[in-house]
C-alpha cells in the first residue's frame, strides 16, 4: 500500500490507521542489551544524502544505496530525523501521520528495504519520535477542532482562555509570543511548547497514552531498532509548575520502556532534554535497577564546553562540566556530539559563556540562530586539520556515544546565506560531479544548493577524492572509528580524570574491568593538547608502574611507567591514545 | 625527644651539614654553615625499619638567627635505584637517607595521623569529626622552598614543613579556622603534626583534601599571555584564549575567603601611620640595596605620607599575607587558595598580625602584571618590543579589572573606592619584589620597576569596569 493519510470514516468513530500487519517487516539483529554503549552514532538527512528518482530530494531508496559507504566509514547506528509524513512547517517535526512516510522521501516499504539493508550490514537504525505533539493537519487535531465530544475531542490540551501554566516558558522566542493559541473552529485556546502550528497531545486521555504506544509498536514491528524521543521533557502541564519534567512525563516513559522491554528487546529509547546533566539523568529512570526509563541522553553541554576549553587553551571548561555530570544508571549511556542538523546549541551555558561563543565562532550574524551558532564543523575550526582531528579525537574518547552529522567525515562547509538552519543541511558531497553526485536531477531542481565556494565546495570537497586519497580526512576518520572498536574501554570504560600541572593539556583514563580479549582489565589513556602550543605534561600514572603504554594509531611501544611521574610532549592541538598493558616478559 | 650527645648523633650531624644546605628547602643558598646540632630525635615505630624523627639546628656563620629543620633519617643496609637520589651518607655500616622518599615512611605517617598516634615529643593529629580511609602510599610530590609534600592517591596531601619555628604555624592555624567556619576556598585540614622545639609546640606538617586535578593560576595566565602574543593584532578582550572571566571569579573567591576570615577570626583596626611606617621602613632598607630605586624614593615616600595622613583607622582582618598567582588553584569547581605561610622573609609574630585585606588585593593585582610581562623577558634577552608591551600591559590591565570586579561583587567595598590604600599596598609590594628580583633574578627586576613608574605616573590610568 501507499502513504497515505488516516482515513476520517465519520465524525463520532475512531479513524482508520495503518497497521504493521499491511507490510513486511525487516530481518532483526541478535539482541544485544549493550549496543548502543559501544556504538558510533552517525546523523543522516534522508533529503541530503542521496537522491535516486531525480526528484532533487534525497531519498530512503537513495540513502539504502549509500549504505556500503556507511559501513566501510564503521557506522553502527544510523540516526533519521523524522521521515514521517508532514507539512514540513518544522522540518519534519510536525508530523501529519505518524504511521506514514513523507512521499518525498518513499513510502513505509521502502523503509522496510532500508532497516532489512542496514540489518544485513550489522547496522542499526533509530529514529525521531516526536511525543509531544503532532502538526495542526493531523487528522487527530482536525477531528479534535470538529467535534470536542468525539473519540478525539480530548486529544490535545483546549482551554476557554489563554492564562493556565504561566509558569511556562516560551521555547522560540524568536516566534511565538504565547504557549496558547485561539482555534476559531473549536472556540477555544489550545496548549502548545513550539510552534502554534504544533498542537500538544494531551497525555492527561489514557487514550493518547494508548495511541501513542501503538505508534511505537507499529515502527518496532517494521524493524526500526530504537526512537531518540523529541521534546520529551514536555508531555504533561501541571499548574504551578513551570510543565517540564513531571512525575507524571516520567511515568509514562517508563511505561514505553516497559513496551520494549518486554515486547522489542534490544530496542532503545534516547532522550531528547536540552538540559543540565543533573536535570537529565532522571530521564534514564531509577539507578535501582540499572535504569528503566530512556536508554540513552544527549549530553548538551559537554559539547560548547569542548569548543571553549580549545580556545581558551585549557581543560577546565571539559574538567568543570564533567565533574558536575552525575553517575547514570548501569545500563544507561549518553550521546555526545560536536554538531548535528541543529545549530550549536547554547541555552546550557551561562550568558557570559554564550557571548564568548558568539564573539569566536559566530563571527557574521547571519552564524547565529534562535540561542545558538548554525555552522558545520570544518568551519567552525577555519579548516584547521589538527584542530578537527582533535576535536573528533575527543569526540570518540570522551565517555558516552559519539554521534557523527553526515558531512562532517569530510569536512563540508556550511552555507550561513540559506535561511534558518538549512546552511548545515546541504547536499551530500559525493563527487566532483554535477550536483555533487547527490542527485542527476537539473540543478535547478534541488532541495538546497550544494557548497560551492572553492574552499569547501563539493569540487574540492567530496568522498570520490577523499576515497582516493589516503592521508584525506576521511580515511584519518575512518581509521579512528576502528581503533575506537578495537577497545572496549572507550564505550564500556569508567572514566577518570588525571590532572597535572599543565591546565593546556586535558588527560583521562578509560577503564574497563575485565574488558580485555583476555579478561584483564581494557585501559586506555587519552592526552589531549587543548593549545595550539607544543605542550609538555607530566601525568601521575603509578597505578600502572611497570606498564607500557603502547600508541594505538601506530602500535609504538612508549617507555615503560616507572616511580617517577609520566613525562609527554604534545604538538599544538596533538593528542595521544595509548593502550595501557602489562609489561610482557622479555623472551 | 631525648637530648642525644653521644657520637651517632654528631656522625649524623656531621652529614646533614652537609647534605642540608644542598637542599632546595634548605633557603641556605648564599649563607655559609658553621656547625650542626642533632637537638631531637624520635625513633618512629616502622616494622622492619630504622627511621628517626631528627630535628637539627643549623647555625651560619653570619651570626644570623639558627635556623631548625626536620629530617626523617632512615636506615637501610643497601638503598636500591630508587632511593639513590635520597642518600645522606654512610653511618656505621649502614647507608643514612632522606626517609620521605621511602613509600614505607609515607604509609607510617598517613597512618599515625589517621590513627591519632603519639611518639615520644611527636603527635599526629586528626581533625575533629575527620574520618580517613586507609591510605595507599605516599608519593612525593614536589619540593618547595620551605617544605616538602606527600600525595596519597587522590584524596590526601601532607605537606611537611622542612623549616620548623616553634610557636604558631598560620598555614595551620588559619586552615583550622576556616575549616570550623565552612570555608570552601582551601583545601579542607585533615590533621597536623606536632612536635616540641626549645619547649615550645611547633608544627611539623599538615594533612588535606588534595585537589587532585588543578592547575596552578599562574601556569593558567600565563597560557592566556601566550595565546594572546601570538596573535598579530587582536585585543585582550578579543582572544579566544582571554582569562578575565577566570580572573572575575578568583576575585570573588578572594572576597570570599576574606569574609570567612573576618568572620572566623574576626576583625581589628590598624593605624595608617603605623602601617606606613612599617612601609617606609622597607624603602629605606631597599634604597640602600637598589640604586635603581633611587629616582622614585620620593615619589613613593610621598604617597605612603599621604597614605598615612588618612583620617580614620584602617580596618584589619586576617589575611593570606602573601597571595600572588601561584598560590591559587584552579580545580574543576572553582579556586582553591593555598600556602597560608605569609611573605616568607617576614617574621613571624608580624605575619600572624591582621593587616588590610588590600594587602592580598595589591599582591594579586602585582601578580597579573608579572603574568604579563613575564613572557616578554624569556622571548629573548633584548629590549622587548614596545607594541609588545604595550598589549601585554593591556592583557594585566584587563585581568586586573576583571579581578577587581569578581571582588567588589562578592565583598561589601570594591578596594577601588579605597584607591590610596592600594596604591601604597601595590607600592609596598613592588618595593619588595624590587629588592627579591634583583637579589635572585636581576633580568626580572624590570617588571616591578616598570610598575612603580607607572603606579606613580600622575596619568596613571584610572581601572575600570570591563564592560
Amino acid at each position: 500500500m501507499t502513504a497515505t493519510n488516516p482515513r476520517p470514516t465519520g465524525a463520532d468513530t475512531e479513524l482508520d490507521e495503518a497497521s504493521s500487519d499491511e507490510f513486511d517487516h525487516a530481518r532483526t539483529l541478535a539482541v544485544d542489551h549493550d549496543w548502543f554503549k559501544r556504538a558510533v552514532f552517525y546523523e543522516v538527512l534522508v533529503r541530503a544524502f542521496a537522491d535516486s528518482n531525480r526528484d532533487g530530494t534525497g531519498d530512503l531508496r537513495g540513502l539504502t544505496d549509500k549504505l556500503d559507504y556507511i559501513q566501510w566509514l564503521g557506522v553502527d547506528c544510523l540516526w533519521l530525523p523524522p521521515f514521517y509524513d508532514s507539512p514540513l512547517r518544522d522540518g519534519g517535526y510536525d508530523i501529519r501521520d505518524f504511521r506514514a512516510v513523507l512521499p518525498e522521501f518513499g513510502t513505509v516499504e521502502d523503509l522496510v528495504v532500508l532497516l532489512d539493508e542496514a540489518h544485513k550490514r550489522g547496522i542499526r537504525v533509530i529514529t525521531d519520535l516526536v511525543m509531544n505533539h503532532c502538526s495542526d493537519q493531523h487528522p487527530w487535531f482536525e477531528e479534535s477542532r470538529r467535534n470536542p465530544d468525539g473519540p478525539y475531542g480530548d486529544f490535545f490540551v483546549w482551554s476557554d482562555d489563554d492564562t493556565r501554566y504561566a509558569d511556562a516558558r516560551i521555547i522560540f522566542v524568536d516566534t511565538e509570543s504565547s504557549n496558547w493559541t485561539y482555534d476559531p473552529v473549536r472556540g477555544q485556546f489550545y496548549w502548545h511548547r513550539f510552534f502554534a502550528h504544533q498542537p500538544d497531545l494531551n497525555y492527561d486521555n489514557p487514550a493518547v497514552q494508548e495511541a501513542m504506544l501503538d505508534v511505537l509498536r507499529f515502527w518496532l514491528d517494521l524493524g526500526i531498532d530504537g526512537f531518540r524521543l523529541d521534546a520529551v521533557p514536555y508531555l504533561y502541564e501541571r499548574e504551578g509548575t513551570n510543565c517540564e519534567n513531571l512525575a507524571e512525563t516520567h511515568a509514562f516513559l517508563r511505561r514505553c520502556r516497559k513496551v520494549l522491554d518486554d515486547e522489542y528487546p534490544g530496542r532503545v529509547m534516547l532522550a531528547e532534554a536540552n538540559q543540565w546533566p543533573s536535570d537529565v539523568v532522571e530521564y534514564f529512570g531509577d539507578p535501582a535497577v540499572g535504569g528503566d526509563e530512556c536508554h540513552m541522553a544527549f549530553h548538551f553541554p559537554l559539547m560548547p564546553r569542548i569548543f571553549m576549553a580549545v580556545r581558551r587553551e585549557n581543560r577546565f571548561p571539559i574538567s568543570e562540566i564533567l565533574a558536575q555530570t552525575p553517575a547514570i544508571p548501569s545500563g544507561a549511556q549518553w550521546g555526545i556530539f560536536l554538531r548535528n542538523h541543529d545549530e550549536l546549541t547554547l541555552e546550557m551555558v551561562t550568558d557570559e559563556e554564550r557571548d564568548y561563543m558568539y564573539s569566536e565562532y559566530a563571527k557574521d550574524p547571519r552564524m547565529k540562530a534562535n540561542i545558538g551558532i548554525r555552522r558545520r564543523l570544518a568551519p567552525l575550526l577555519e579548516n584547521d586539520r589538527n584542530q578537527l582531528e582533535l576535536f573528533t579525537a575527543l569526540l570518540l574518547s570522551l565517555p558516552g556515544s559519539p554521534v557523527l552529522y553526515y558531512g562532517d567525515e569530510i569536512g563540508m562547509g556550511d552555507n550561513i546565506w540559506l535561511g534558518d538552519r538549512d546552511a548545515v543541511r546541504s547536499p551530500m558531497q559525493w563527487t566532483p560531479d554535477r550536483n555533487a553526485g547527490f542527485s542527476t536531477a537539473d540543478p535547478g531542481r534541488l532541495y538546497l544548493p550544494p557548497i560551492m565556494d572553492p574552499l569547501y565546495g563539493y569540487q574540492a570537497v567530496n568522498v570520490e577524492a577523499q576515497l582516493n586519497s589516503t592521508t584525506s580526512l576521511l580515511h584519518w576518520n575512518r581509521h579512528m572509528i576502528e581503533i575506537r572498536k578495537r577497545h572496549s574501554a572507550f564505550g564500556l570504560g569508567d572514566y577518570h580524570e588525571l590532572g597535572g600541572s599543565n591546565p593546556s593539556v586535558l588527560a583521562y583514563v578509560r577503564t574497563h574491568r575485565g574488558g580485555s580479549q583476555d579478561g584483564t582489565d581494557d585501559v586506555v589513556l587519552c592526552v589531549n593538547n587543548m593549545s595550539r602550543f607544543p605542550q609538555p605534561v607530566e601525568l601521575d600514572l603509578s597505578a600502572w608502574q611497570g606498564c607500557r603504554p603502547h600508541e594505538l594509531t601506530g602500535g609504538v611501544p612508549f617507555p615503560r611507567i616507572g616511580e617517577l611521574p609520566y613525562l609527554l610532549t604534545l604538538p599544538g592541538h596533538g593528542f595521544y591514545w595509548f593502550s595501557i598493558t602489562p609489561e610482557e616478559e622479555p623472551s | 625527644m631525648t637530648e642525644l650527645a653521644s657520637s651517632p648523633s654528631a656522625d649524623l650531624a656531621a652529614l646533614l651539614a652537609d647534605w642540608i644546605p644542598q637542599q632546595r628547602w634548605s633557603g641556605a643558598k648564599g649563607r655559609e654553615v658553621g656547625s650542626v646540632s642533632v637537638v631531637a630525635s624520635t625513633p618512629l615505630p616502622i616494622e622492619g625499619l630504622d627511621v628517626d624523627h631528627v630535628v637539627a639546628e643549623v647555625e651560619f656563620t653570619d651570626g644570623g638567627p639558627a635556623a631548625h629543620f626536620q629530617v626523617l633519617a632512615a636506615y637501610r643496609t643497601d638503598v636500591g635505584g630508587e632511593l639513590e637520589h635520597a642518600t645522606i651518607g654512610a653511618l656505621g655500616g649502614r647507608i643514612v637517607y632522606d626517609g620521605l622518599w621511602d613509600p614505607a615512611v609515607t604509609k607510617w605517617l598517613y597512618e599515625a595521623v589517621r590513627n591519632g598516634c603519639t611518639v615520644g615529643d611527636l603527635r599526629f593529629v586528626p581533625e575533629p569529626g575527620v574520618e580517613l580511609a586507609p591510605g595507599p602510599p605516599g608519593r612525593v610530590l614536589g619540593v618547595e622552598q620551605s617544605n616538602t609534600s606527600v600525595v596519597y592517591g587522590e584524596r590526601s596531601i601532607l605537606k611537611l614543613f622542612r623549616r620548623v619555628a616553634a610557636g604558631g604555624n598560620p598555614d595551620l592555624e588559619l586552615h583550622r579556622a576556616l575549616r570550623a567556619a565552612g570555608g570552601t576556598e582551601v583545601a579542607t585540614l585533615q590533621g597536623a603534626v606536632e612536635g616540641v622545639l626549645h619547649g615550645e609546640v611547633a608544627v611539623l606538617g599538615m594533612l588535606q583534601d588534595y585537589a587532585s586535578n588543578s592547575a596552578e593560576g599562574w601556569a593558567m595566565a600565563l597560557a592566556s599571555v601566550r595565546d594572546l602574543l601570538a596573535e598579530a593584532d587582536l585585543r585582550a578582550d578579543e582572544v579566544g584564549g582571554d582569562f578575565a572571566a577566570e580572573a572575575n571569579r578568583l576575585g570573588q573567591t578572594i572576597a570570599v575567603l576574606h569574609g570567612d576570615l573576618a568572620r572566623a577570626l574576626g576583625t581589628a583596626e590598624r593605624d595608617t601611620a603605623e602601617v606606613a611606617a612599617a612601609m617606609r621602613a622597607r624603602l629605606t632598607v631597599a634604597a640602600t640595596d637598589v640604586p635603581a630605586l633611587a629616582p622614585h624614593t620620593a615619589a613613593i615616600r610621598a604617597v605612603y605620607d599621604e597614605f598615612a595622613a588618612l583620617p580614620g583607622p584602617l580596618p584589619a582582618q586576617r589575611v593570606h599575607g602573601d597571595l600572588h598567582l601561584g598560590q591559587v588553584l584552579r580545580t574543576p569547581l572553582g579556586w582553591l587558595v593555598i600556602d597560608f605561610e605569609g611573605e616568607p622573609a617576614t617574621p613571624l609574630e608580624l605575619r600572624v598580625r591582621p593587616d588590610s585585606p588590600l594587602r592580598d588585593v595589591a599582591g594579586m593585582l602585582r601578580s597579573f602584571d608579572y603574568a604579563a610581562n613575564h613572557q616578554l623577558l624569556d622571548a629573548d634577552a633584548t629590549e622587548p618590543d614596545p607594541q609588545r608591551q604595550w598589549r601585554a600591559a593591556e592583557w594585566a590591565e584587563r585581568n586586573r579589572s576583571a579581578f577587581l570586579d569578581g571582588y567588589a561583587v562578592r565583598s561589601e567595598t570594591d578596594p577601588r573606592a579605597q584607591a590610596l590604600v592600594l596604591r601604597a599596598y601595590e607600592l609596598d609590594k613592588a618595593v619588595y619584589e624590587v629588592v627579591y628580583e634583583t637579589r635572585n633574578r636581576p633580568t626580572w627586576a624590570p617588571i616591578p620597576l616598570n610598575a612603580i613608574v607607572r603606579i606613580l605616573a600622575p596619568s596613571t590610568p584610572r581601572i575600570d569596569s570591563v564592560p
